[in-house]
């Protein structure tokens, strides 16, 4: 459709031992293209994946890096793991670049077809630098070593029609369309800085484009200020050893056995083959978990209109493969086929939803008062084809709605919408004023960071107030989990390099309700084995929900139930049946814990990797406000006398809030330097030296950057 | 008086796992119960006594996001 | 649909149908390579194979499975990527795969192991197709 400004051939790299050994590098402000080398350095101190991306950024730019810089650059990987067809979420990318909301790097994570077919092309990664002139899209053809960069400014903006369009043009039959990914943000990545990325990939029985999304951090509005309408990869020939591993015979074993677990126990365990993630919605409002109202409570009375089994049988298809890559018989990328739009540019017409996964049904339900699944299927579709991250949208939003009940900020400064707690017709507007830039649009998409600032000095409102509400640190929104109960998952979450996302812990049962974790020494060894392993995943390309969200028949006589033993196992003898190497479960954790410590060392090069971007808000540590108090008044007065020796009969309730506060906030700070000693920290939250000697990562880039800060 | 994932909890003549799970609001069905460190498989909970004094683990596997 | 049957009163636990079958599709004696499995119970013998049940069809990660015109469950080559999730999933364990093929394989009701089978314990039947 639009004219090839630049072409660039290659020879497609030959995969060895899940590598392809090349990465492509982009730079946009010249249209060059660059062939660069993975070498033995990488593999064996980043291993892939997330790894490679942060050292592909790391080069490239400079402490003084802001996300719109040319010199920022999109990075992405998928790892050697990625791509096996044998076990069940193994095409999972992920995309690293400078935050718009946090100013330091972000990983997001992504499942689909992009990562593989991308690998399966020639590439380990993919980097892109620079700014186009113009509106372009790069397309990858990995069959015939052909890249194409297109004029696209005739494309639509929207996911939706967008990637439709592309798969299409770009297949070369009905069949080819399985063979085709787009990645691609919307309309909402021009006035947010909290716009997503989506991966498509097509579904063959529905005959629709179906999205995974790298959610978290603003990659969206990074593509978007690069002027990358969307980024096309075509492969054909998917075979069941495209990765040229060492030993099949050991994958085909343990993919079988997994997938017979799947088929045995998924249905009495937790149905993700039926509802995916969003299973849990109704125990977390029983145990008192699900975020409600911008994480005031725990739950509501009207839950159960948002329950799983609501979704299941009303709402989302059953039975048929909704697995975002080839083998993943966990298949939990559910969605809604046939769903009748109502309101914005598209109301009218019958599309398919990608979900709701948990974090939708909290985020752009609970968590905004919404009880209505079929306002928060489109509010999903919508941030869906916007390019919208519903987790930041959702806890912002929510953030905006309780500025509004406390009286923080007027209707008229919202422009006329009536954000009210459950009024998800002003919800669904507010996406449309932010796709069209619009009214209080313009402002709402820019992340609760920004709106503190913007509501203190120009609206008038308490920032002492916004400061304890706004659910957000480092920049980032938090991801939908009520925690004030639980101090560990408070640390997993502030402590996180990132910002508050719970890719690295998620403890909210170990510690509330099992109580699996008592001392501070307990909760920091969690807060280092957890984060270490979990974070594994991004390294090699597989998903996290495979582990542990199926458990096999005996996993409860294990001596730690928690870590899913047999599940670590398969991991490993899967990196080693792929790679050839020989690693161990101590091993695996050695190997994240380098790139872990690395982003962390990152972070500090940043501006933001120390003790002082380490802390909570106060509503995801306590009580905020007199309600939040008495909706859990047994359990507070109770611990002002267990654990603070007061008799909260003798105290008024604005005391009991103010005690209360003081001492869960001494709690953090014990607990902070108990996790930095834990991780080889100094007390400021520094890497020390020798933790990153005894790791093998005592390279200079990273000393050079913590020595000063020793 | 019995403990229930290491806190105190009041204990009454008749309970069984049942009685405590539903005491206790434990609705999640993907857990493993211990009494006294033996495991008590999801058929017994209706049966198996909780007596005075007793040691109880409900863990509670769940996976998060 | 056609079906393989298996009459367990004439089975004698020969085993020429699986030198049958795998000698016709894979050029093997070895029984691994066989789609019909004769298992013995006390010199009983019962016979697993493929019931064309078609559980395997809408899991398939890859839409490779489907029916063919007799109703037979098959298997598309070209589509079929190797993720073994039928082999998995399947209730009856009746699909079968190996470390040196590309993709799995099942009993297609073709005949050969019944032709095979000198106490004619095994036949093609036709039934009726249950619906996916």
């Amino acid at each position: 459709m639009g004219t090839i400004l630049k072409e660039y051939r290659y020879t497609p790299a030959k995969i060895k031992r899940g590598y392809s050994g090349k990465s492509l590098y982009l730079n946009l402000t010249d249209l060059r293209f660059e062939q660069k080398e993975i070498t033995d350095f990488m593999k064996e101190k980043l291993t892939g994946g997330k790894g490679f991306d942060l050292w592909y950024l790391w080069h490239a730019i400079t402490p003084e890096t802001r996300w719109d810089s040319p010199e920022n650059e999109i990075v992405m990987s998928v790892g050697p793991l990625g791509g096996i067809t044998q076990y069940s979420g193994t095409g999972k990318t992920v995309i690293c670049s400078i935050s718009p909301l946090t100013d330091i790097p972000i990983d997001s994570n992504v499942g689909g077809y992009f990562g593989p077919l991308l690998k399966f092309s020639g590439w380990d990664a993919f980097e892109i630098q620079g700014k186009s002139e113009k509106e372009i899209l790069i397309f990858i053809d990995g069959n015939n070593g052909l890249i194409q960069v297109e004029d696209a400014s005739e494309y639509p903006e929207d996911t939706h029609l967008l990637a439709e369009e592309l798969t299409k043009k770009y297949a070369e039959d009905e069949d080819d369309m399985v063979n085709v990914s787009v990645a691609c943000t919307g309309s909402g990545a021009k006035h947010s800085y909290m716009a997503m990325v989506n991966f498509s990939f097509y579904d063959p029985r529905r005959k629709v484009c179906r999205f995974k999304q790298a959610a978290r951090g603003g990659l969206g509005t990074i593509m978007h200020d690069k002027k990358i309408k969307a980024l096309v990869v075509r492969y054909r020939g998917i075979t069941p050893n495209l990765n040229d591993v060492a030993d099949i015979s050991t994958i085909n074993k343990v993919g079988v056995k997994y997938h017979k677990e799947m088929h045995d126990l998924d249905h009495k365990q937790n149905k993700m083959r039926q509802i995916g993630t969003a299973n849990t919605v109704m125990i977390m409002s029983q145990y008192d978990l699900l975020p409600t109202r911008n994480f005031q409570t725990g739950g509501d009375p009207e839950t159960y209109k948002i329950s799983p089994q609501v979704f299941i049988n009303e709402w989302l298809t059953q039975g048929l493969h909704d697995g975002c890559w080839y083998g993943c018989t966990m298949s939990c990328a559910k969605c809604a086929d046939h769903f009748l739009i109502t309101t914005g540019p598209y109301a009218g017409q019958r599309v398919t939803v990608d979900g709701p996964e948990y974090e939708c049904a909290a985020g752009l339900g609970a968590n905004l008062g919404v009880f209505d699944p079929q306002a928060i299927l489109e509010e999903n579709f919508y941030c869906d084809t916007y390019g919208i991250d519903l987790i930041s949208f959702g806890t912002c939003t929510a953030f905006i709605m309780e500025c509004y009940q406390r009286g923080q900020i007027t209707q008229e400064q919202m422009g006329g919408l009536d954000l009210c707690f459950g009024n998800s017709k002003a919800v669904l507007e507010l996406l449309h004023q932010i796709s069209r830039g619009e009214g209080f649009g313009r402002i709402a998409g820019l992340g609760i960071r920004k709106l503190k600032k913007i509501f203190t000095e120009e609206f008038g409102a308490d920032p002492k107030l916004l400061q304890d509400i706004g659910m957000e640190t480092k920049g980032l929104e938090y991801s939908e989990y009520a925690h004030k109960e639980s101090l560990a998952q408070q640390g997993g979450f502030a402590m996180a390099t990132k910002g508050p996302q719970h890719d690295e812990a998620w403890l909210i049962f170990m510690d509330m309700v099992n109580k699996q974790l008592p001392t501070f020494e307990d909760k920091a060894n969690a807060l280092y084995y957890f984060p270490m392993f979990r974070t594994w995943f991004g390294l090699v390309g597989l998903c996290k929900l495979p582990w542990n969200d199926i458990v096999p028949a005996d996993n409860h006589k294990t001596d730690a139930p928690a870590k899913v033993p047999e599940h670590v196992q398969n991991y490993v003898d899967i990196f080693n049946a792929v790679t050839g190497k020989s690693i161990d479960k101590e091993e695996l954790i050695i190997q994240s814990e380098r790139v872990y410590q690395f982003q962390r060392v990152f972070s500090v090069r940043m501006g933001k990797g120390e003790r002082k971007d380490d802390y909570a808000p106060y509503r995801s540590l306590g009580p905020v406000s007199r309600e939040e108090y008495l909706s859990r008044q047994e359990l507070y007065d109770r611990q002002l006398r267990e654990l603070q020796n007061l008799d909260p009969e003798k105290m008024d309730l604005d005391e009991k809030i103010a005690v209360t506060r003081r001492y869960r906030e001494d709690q953090y700070e014990q607990l902070m330097d108990a996790v930095y000693r834990r991780r080889g920290w100094t007390s400021n939250g520094i890497p020390t030296p020798e933790r990153l000697k005894e790791i093998g990562m005592d390279i200079p880039e990273l000393l050079e950057v913590i020595e000063p800060k020793l | 008086m019995i403990k229930v994932n290491t806190e105190d909890y009041p204990w009454h003549p008749g309970m069984t796992v049942r009685v405590l799970l539903d005491e206790k609001r434990f609705t999640f069905r993907h857990i493993i119960v211990r009494v006294n460190g033996e495991f008590v498989p999801e058929e017994d909970y209706e049966h198996h006594p909780i007596l005075d004094g007793d040691d109880v683990l409900v863990l509670h596997l769940m996976a998060g996001g | 649909m056609k079906v393989l049957t298996h009459k367990q009163e004439l089975c004698t636990g020969c085993l020429e149908c699986q030198l049958a079958c795998s000698r016709a599709y894979f050029k093997t004696d070895d029984p691994n390579y066989s789609a019909i499995r004769i298992v013995e119970n006390n010199r009983t013998y019962r016979a697993r194979k493929c019931t064309q049940c078609g559980e395997c069809i809408n899991m398939c990660t890859a839409n490779a499975i489907y029916r063919d015109r007799n109703g037979v469950v098959r298997i598309d080559k070209k589509k079929c990527v190797g993720c073994l999730g039928c082999v998995g999933f399947c209730t009856e364990l009746v699909m079968f795969y190996a470390d040196d093929l590309e993709v799995p394989f099942k009993c297609i009701a073709c005949n050969i192991c019944a032709k095979a089978c000198p106490e004619g314990a095994l036949e093609v039947l036709v039934s009726q197709i249950k619906e996916n």
